[in-house]
Order: C-alpha cells, then sequence, then structure tokens
C-alpha cells in the first residue's frame, strides 16, 4: 500500500509533457476507406456541383435524358424564340415589316410558296436589290442571317414564319436546310429577285 | 503555448471549410442566378411579381404564414414513358403480336420483359403506357418503331414523388422558383397543404378572401385560424354588394345589409398566393405539360 501512494504521488507531482507517437495503422486505413466511399459517392451522386443538378437526379447526362423533346410544339417555340432574336428586330415581331427596313413576312408571297427551296435560299444567300412583296416594292440588302445558324433553328424558324399571323404553309425540314446549305457551297452572294424567280420554288 | 500555431491553424481550416462550404460555394453556384426559360417554350422564368404581389410576400412573412405552410415540393424520381393514344386502323391483337416481333431490336431488349407485361395486362383502353422506366433510348426507338404501323404515341418525361402524387406540385422546386422572394418563405411544417402551386389550383380571388375570412367556409376540414381582421364589415353602399365582396355562403355571412370586403392587406396577401405557380417545366427540372384534357 505504502509503495502505492508513493508511486501516486510521485506521478501528480510531474509536469505532463505531450509526445508524439504513430497513428495506428487501422485508423489510416479506416480513413482512406471512407475518403474512398465518399469519393465514389460524389462522383455518382453530386453531379460535380452542376448548379443545375437536383436530386433525384445524379449527373447532367441523367438529365439530359429526362428533357423532353416532342416534336410539333418544341420546333414552334424553338422557332418564335429564334425569331425574335435573329429576325424580328427588323421585320417586327409581328411579321408586319417596317418601314425603310424590312418588308412584311405576314401573308408574304416569298414565305408562303409552295415549295421551301426559294424561301431557304433567301436566309442563306441574302438579298439585295428590288423585290416586290405584296405589290410592294422594297429596295434594301439583307444580309446572310441564317449562314451561322444551325439547320434545326433555321428549319424551325422558317417553318415559324410559315405558320404564323395567318400564314398557312408547310413545314421546312433541316433536312431542306442542310440540302440547300451544301449545294451552295461556302461563300454564297447576295441574290436578287430575278434569280430567286429563276429557282424552283 | 508551444502548439498555439497548430491550434489557430486547425481553427482557422475548421471555420475556413465550412465558410467555403456554406457561404462561398453556393455563392459561386447560384449567387448569379437569372431568368430561365420555360421548356418548349418562348416564356422566361420565373414572372416578376407586380408590385402588389411583392407586397403580399410582406403580409405572408408578417402573419406567419410559413410557420404551417411550406412552399417546397419534394420529388423522389422521374420516369420517361411511351403511351400509345391511338390504334389508328390496327387491331389490339394484331398490334400485341407485332409488338412481340418488335422486341428483337438490341436497344429493347433489357425493356422487353417490362413493356410485354404491360400489354398482357392491358384491357383495351386508350391511352395505355407501353414503358415507363429510366431510358430515353428504349422510348425514342419504340416509338421510330410504332410510327410507321400507322398508330399513334406520345412519350412524355414524368416527374414522381409523394407530394406530386397529392396534386402539390407537377414537378420538384428548383432555386429558379425563389428569384424574386426576398425572404424565401420556405417553412418547415406542414400543418396546412403545400402552397407552391396554390395559385394554379385556386384561381379564384374571392375563393381566396372566403378561406381567409372564414376558413371552414370553403373547407370543412380546415385547421386555418380565421383572418377576420383583414377584412371590413360595412353596410351595403345604396343596398349593393361592391363587385369584390365575399360571397359568403348564408351561415358564415353577416346580416343581410351588411358585406364583407378585403382591407388592403388582404389584396396584398391574396395577390401573392395568386402568383404561386411553380408548375412550368424547366431544364432542371423536366417534365412533359400535359396540355390536352385526357380521356
Amino acid at each position: 500500500m505504502s509503495d502505492e501512494n508513493k508511486t501516486c504521488g510521485n506521478a501528480s507531482n510531474a509536469e505532463p509533457t505531450v509526445t508524439r507517437s504513430a497513428a495506428p495503422m487501422w485508423i489510416i486505413v479506416v480513413t482512406l476507406g471512407l475518403l474512398f466511399t465518399g469519393g465514389l459517392y460524389l462522383d455518382s451522386h453530386g453531379g460535380w456541383f452542376d448548379a443545375k443538378v437536383y436530386a433525384p437526379y445524379h449527373s447532367a447526362d441523367q438529365l439530359e435524358a429526362f428533357q423532353p423533346r416532342s416534336g410539333a410544339a418544341a420546333q414552334a417555340a424553338q422557332g418564335k424564340r429564334v425569331y425574335e432574336a435573329v429576325c424580328g428586330i427588323c421585320h417586327g415581331m409581328d411579321g408586319a415589316g417596317k418601314p425603310g427596313q424590312a418588308p412584311p413576312l405576314a401573308g408574304s408571297e416569298w414565305v408562303t410558296t409552295k415549295g421551301v427551296n426559294r424561301l431557304v435560299h433567301i436566309p442563306l444567300q441574302g438579298l439585295s436589290g428590288t423585290l416586290v412583296v405584296e405589290g410592294k416594292e422594297w429596295n434594301l440588302n439583307m444580309a446572310a442571317m441564317g449562314v451561322a445558324l444551325p439547320d434545326s433553328d433555321l428549319a424551325a424558324v422558317l417553318t415559324y414564319l410559315r405558320t404564323s399571323w395567318g400564314n398557312k404553309a408547310g413545314e421546312v425540314t433541316a433536312d431542306d436546310v442542310k440540302k440547300i446549305r451544301d449545294a451552295l457551297g461556302g461563300h454564297p452572294q447576295p441574290a436578287n429577285s430575278e434569280q430567286l424567280k429563276a429557282m424552283p420554288e | 503555448m508551444k502548439t498555439g500555431f497548430s491550434v489557430f491553424l486547425a481553427a482557422f481550416l475548421a471555420f475556413g471549410a465550412s465558410w467555403y462550404g456554406l457561404v462561398y460555394g453556393p455563392l459561386q453556384q447560384l449567387g448569379g442566378a437569372q431568368q430561365t426559360v420555360v421548356l418548349q417554350s418562348a416564356d422566361n422564368w420565373p414572372p416578376q411579381r407586380t408590385g402588389e404581389a411583392t407586397l403580399g410576400l410582406q403580409v405572408y412573412r408578417k402573419y406567419g404564414c410559413a410557420a404551417c405552410h411550406t412552399e417546397q415540393v419534394r420529388q423522389t424520381g422521374a420516369a420517361n414513358e411511351l403511351a400509345l393514344t391511338s390504334l389508328g386502323v390496327q387491331k389490339a391483337a394484331d398490334f400485341k403480336d407485332f409488338m412481340k416481333s418488335v422486341m428483337i431490336v438490341p436497344a429493347l431488349l433489357n425493356a422487353s420483359n417490362t413493356i410485354i407485361g404491360n400489354l398482357d395486362k392491358w384491357n383495351g383502353d386508350l391511352p395505355v403506357t407501353l414503358y415507363s422506366g429510366d431510358d430515353s433510348i428504349v422510348v425514342s426507338t419504340l416509338a421510330d418503331k410504332l410510327k410507321p404501323v400507322g398508330v399513334k404515341t406520345e412519350a412524355l418525361v414524368v416527374a414522381r414523388g409523394a407530394d406530386i402524387a397529392r396534386g402539390w406540385g407537377t414537378r420538384q422546386s428548383v432555386a429558379a422558383d425563389y428569384l424574386y422572394d426576398e425572404p424565401v418563405p420556405l417553412g418547415n411544417l406542414r400543418a396546412g397543404p403545400d402552397l407552391t402551386t396554390i395559385g394554379v389550383r385556386e384561381p379564384d380571388p374571392n375563393w381566396q378572401w372566403q378561406h381567409l375570412y372564414a376558413p371552414r367556409s370553403v373547407v370543412p376540414d380546415s385547421t386555418m385560424p380565421a383572418f377576420r381582421f383583414l377584412f371590413e364589415v360595412r353596410k351595403k353602399i345604396g343596398g349593393q354588394s361592391a363587385p369584390d365582396a365575399l360571397a359568403l355562403k348564408p351561415e358564415f355571412a353577416p346580416a343581410a345589409d351588411l358585406e364583407v370586403v378585403p382591407k388592403a392587406e388582404a389584396r396584398q396577401l391574396v395577390a401573392y398566393l395568386m402568383s404561386l405557380k411553380a408548375n412550368a417545366p424547366l431544364y432542371e427540372a423536366p417534365f412533359t405539360p400535359v396540355t390536352a384534357a385526357k380521356k
């Protein structure tokens, strides 16, 4: 008993010291295992911190697979969006045209043709010189506004022209646009109304 | 203290990491949020609120509506579906045989048991869901195969979840929905229903006013307190009811020569409730809006 007391007394008098010792190997292994599992989970469920990816979606690819892509309504909406961004500033959001800037598209005989050949050429080539629209003569230049648009966007916007504001003509497909774009080649010159009239509708 | 610097460093890292994760990270992710585009339309989301509705959010806050109502719809899954809407000139039995012959297409092999199972359960009513699952390739392949046969199909993206099944919305809530909310009244207790789409579910302002004045007059089982102080009971002017006087049921209405009209705060609150219409399909919360009424 007396020996034990003596030891205790000595220990409490001693200054505590900080020493270093190696962490046990199992802690290191478990920590690495947890980090690895966490990394796997983050990779498959985190969506890489994409602001558009919410649970229950796990990744941008999975979200993309759930985007609805049903035909007519989507194309009409896309056409309207492109029209308001590219065409509407000169031709008017209502397609009525603006004096001194651009002729009307609503009811225009150049828009509601039977075929789509002439119409697709206009945005891909541009226009120069006089053009008679609905009995009125317009003498203006139009740049080749459609060259920079993808086939699907140009097809959507031309379909929008042909089906809006009382126009009732058939749709333009991306294939129509692609064929004419390929046939025109690299740097088409602006067309005039005689050249357009020489083309088949 | 020999370890002073280590303690400082550890504390700095701990607070720094939580600041980075809770403040800086979210700010980088969503701090520059702007209006987005509604899927398959030219509309922007969310629409800007009217001035009255903006004031209404403060009324909503003032009377503690968020204590019992949430404004967040949860979603647990989504599905790509292909529905058969019309058989055209085909007969149902022939169509089933044709479907079995289509199942050898490689893209459909994994889903073939599900699709055939759906067909076997089918009692002949239209529309019928042919496929419902994760894979958009199955839907597009099957739609392509069925197009030349003359039957009509419709590809749908459907959001799933308990809140959506209750009719509280068509998709989950996302950050874009709260762009113009200050503060964001998310709420965390559902003593009352979720209000994310209340402007779509109950689009009549007079119904909303009646509900605020006497909840039990329109929802018999309601546990909501009546907010009568938002209304004025006054004598009918010239014996005529005002255009926005509440169309109360007789047992809740005051005497015959009196009418109940909303005060300014009731108008603002209801204008705000009318503006809660988070049902537009967005890129981050996609679904196919059902435009035509289902038979």
